[in-house]
């Protein structure tokens, strides 16, 4: 499983959403978590800091999680990054979207620390399969 | 874990508390511009925000609700509803339902509203059933044909929006063509401001409160210390430690100021808190009283204490309640008197050196003096002789008296027996006043100024048989001197007369209960004014001016015939404490006959 002092970014434009996010990430033994209140923000402190992980919100204002992804897979540096997208209920479509633009998994809140850790479970396996 | 919890719970109510207010203002910018993609987006994301949240925390009430809401909200977002002013209240009346549940969710009571009503409304409205607004026909025929139609294009497109889009697009592409040749005029496109990022921290007001409690003690003592160093200064001029203590005293001083400004700026926030709420007021009751007003808003951002947001909101609710229901006339009285007829309510609020001014000015028909005159000569609040002898000015005052209302019938808005003389109160807590200007035909402007900061005040420190008190320096006039033979007594009230005008004279020892009488022979009148009125009060010595540090005191101690005539206590440079006259109080005191003398 993942490094549990990886470097984590929550994205959300509600700070209680954020808090939430990461006291389930908390649980599941990860503390090195940094908060991002939205994609713009989320990507300029992406390109800083030394990343591992980002769960992201969809719904954001200024950029939001759909467009983030795409920025970060355009991105040379970063095309890597594995992303979680947290949408609020199953929308087909959207998801359709999400994961042609390249994202690892995502998540329907409200989630459970074990929903979630399956998800970053799975995301695990599958990077380090191929 | 449980504390952690609690802590997110606290959150989630402070921030969605901010979101549905904030809410509000959006919805009635959205009535305005009703094409405005960015303000539906930016209303989607807080429900659907809102939404989420409330699934972690197990809130289902609140979830079913923004749900409801939600897809009606999509469908508003997606081109496939159009916004009608009976959507609006429905969804006006959902936002209002969810700030219920907020309340249960903070009073943890358990108390589960009946949603079935208003969830019924918004699946009516996302079915296109109830599109059609009592008033606004052409709505329903746009919702109608659509009807069908959507659930496929959505449910079938499945790998991205555009194509769906595109569709929707073009079939609406007449539809907004028909809004165009305008059905009502709302001139002006809202102005969005730039959401913009903040830094900060939110901290306990207790704490806060101890912090300004705290520097409030540091200012007494450094007044006791700059009192024992002018002392020093004048027993020892030429030592040379004296010179070193006096500038430290003075760098010292120069901190505690600064500090205290800084300190004062921790519990400031913007007007906007209160203004917030009146968009959404305004349209309501211009709705529900038929008429047309638009409201702007200015200097939102002016930063007042918070003591002062909590206690502004309830005298502004009513004044603008009262120029909706008394002073904007309806559209066809307004027409035929050649206004437009949309009616202008102006909320404003600046900083004017130490003072924060708030005005509320509408263009409505004014206040008739007259009417006011004969409406306190009928309610018997002043004889017919009183009456026609008063200033416009004085007849306006009568607004301000207990039992006055002008109101011609009783409306859900205003009239209900809470009147002006609330809202004078209510101001006169925050050390304020209120003037009246007016205008008839014109309209009318109210007009509130009040401290930037009540827990400091410039006092004049008095002294009367032998005891010390503080009058604020902002209430005093000037002072006299006089003697005992300039004082006359009419209708059993002591007067003195001053430049040709009879000034009423209160004597501090009376009123407060110290028996003794004033030195016989001379001694001090202070004359102060309170609500436009002047009096005097009598005094043995003066004593200088002094920076007092307002202490809240309770107790019977201060109070006089259930009134509380003291502002507060202070502590003085010489470590005495001394009690502040509520000018205002007194005033009071004296013109409703409640102080009776020994």
């Amino acid at each position: 499983m993942f490094d549990p002092n990886m470097k984590i970014l929550v994205v959300d434009d509600f700070s209680t959403m954020r808090k939430i996010v990461r006291n389930v990430l908390k649980q599941l033994g990860y503390s090195n978590i940094e908060e991002a209140e939205d994609g713009a923000q989320a990507y300029s402190m992406l390109k800083e800091g030394s990343f591992q992980f980002v769960v992201s919100d969809w719904n954001m204002p200024n950029l939001d999680g759909l467009e983030m992804l795409k920025k970060i897979r355009s991105d040379p540096d970063l095309k890597d990054l594995p992303v979680l997208m947290v949408t609020a209920e199953a929308e087909k479509d959207k998801v359709i979207a999400a994961i042609k633009a390249g994202v690892n998994n995502y998540i329907v809140k409200p989630f459970t620390a074990e929903t979630l850790k399956q998800k970053m479970e799975q995301i695990y396996e599958r990077l380090n399969s191929g | 874990m449980p504390d952690e919890m609690e802590e997110i719970i606290q959150d989630f109510i402070i921030e969605t508390q901010e979101i549905l207010d904030g809410l509000d203002e959006k919805f009635v910018d959205l009535e305005k511009d009703r094409s405005n993609q960015d303000l539906l987006n930016d209303i989607f994301r807080s429900i659907h925000t809102l939404k989420g949240a409330s699934g972690f925390l197990g809130f289902n009430q609140m979830v079913e609700l923004t749900h409801t809401t939600e897809n009606v909200l999509k469908k508003l977002k997606d081109g496939l509803l159009e916004v009608t002013p009976y959507i609006m209240d429905v969804i006006l009346e959902a936002v209002d339902l969810m700030k219920l549940l907020l309340v249960h969710i903070k009073e943890k009571d358990g108390v589960e509203e009946d949603l079935s009503g208003i969830v019924a409304k918004l699946q009516a409205i996302e079915r296109g059933e109830a599109a059609a607004g009592k008033d606004d026909a052409s709505a329903a025929s746009e919702a109608e044909p659509e009807d069908e139609t959507p659930e496929d294009t959505r449910t079938h497109h499945t790998d991205n929006e555009p194509a769906g889009r595109e569709r929707d697009e073009e079939r609406e592409s007449p539809a907004q063509a028909a809004k165009g040749t305008e059905q009502e005029a709302y001139a002006h496109p809202a102005d969005r401001e730039k959401i913009h990022v903040e830094q900060t921290l939110r901290v306990d007001i207790e704490r806060l409160d101890n912090v300004l409690n705290l520097v409030g003690e540091l200012v007494l003592a450094r007044n006791r210390l700059m009192k024992i160093t002018s002392n020093i200064e004048s027993k020892h001029p030429d030592a040379p430690e004296t010179s070193k203590l006096t500038e430290t005293t003075a760098f010292l001083s120069l901190i505690t100021t600064d500090l205290q400004l800084a300190v004062m700026k921790t519990r400031m926030q913007p007007v906007r808190k209160v203004f917030n709420k009146f968009p959404r007021m305004v349209r309501d009751l211009a709705r529900s009283r038929g008429k047309k007003v638009e409201l702007l808003i200015n200097g939102e951002e002016t930063e007042v204490d918070k003591s002062v947001i909590e206690n502004i909101a309830d005298p502004l609710v009513h004044l603008v309640r009262n120029a909706l229901d008394h002073g904007i006339e309806s559209p066809e009285e307004r027409e035929s008197a050649g206004k437009p007829a949309q009616g202008t309510l102006r909320l404003s609020a600046s900083q004017e050196g130490n003072n924060i001014v708030i005005e509320i000015e509408d263009d409505g028909r004014g206040i008739d003096s007259e009417l006011i005159r004969r409406k306190a000569a009928e309610k018997g609040l002043i004889t017919e002789t009183e009456a026609a002898s008063l200033s416009d000015r004085e007849a306006l005052d009568l607004l301000f008296t207990p039992g006055f209302s002008t109101a011609k019938e009783i409306t859900d808005i205003s009239g209900r027996g809470v009147g002006m003389d609330v809202v004078k109160t209510n101001i006169s807590k925050l050390n304020g006043t209120i003037d009246i200007q007016t205008e008839k035909g014109k309209g009318s402007r109210f007009i509130i100024r009040f401290p930037l900061t009540l827990a400091i005040v410039q006092t004049l420190m008095v002294e009367t048989a032998g005891d010390v008190y503080a009058i604020p320096i902002g209430a005093i006039l000037e002072t006299v001197r006089v003697t005992e033979e300039d004082v006359e007594t009419v209708n059993s009230q002591e007067v003195i007369q001053l430049r040709g005008d009879v000034l009423p004279v209160v004597r501090l020892s009376r009123l407060f209960g110290s028996f003794s009488s004033e030195a016989s022979g001379t001694f001090y009148v202070v004359v102060v004014t309170a609500e436009n009125k002047k009096f005097g009060i009598a005094v043995d010595r003066l004593k200088g001016q002094e920076e007092a540090v307002i202490k809240a005191v309770e107790g019977n101690l201060v109070n006089l015939n259930d009134t509380n005539i003291f502002a507060g206590a202070t502590i003085t440079g010489d470590g005495r404490v001394v009690l502040i006259v509520d000018v205002a109080t007194v005033m009071e005191s004296i013109a409703t006959g409640a102080l009776v003398y020994a």
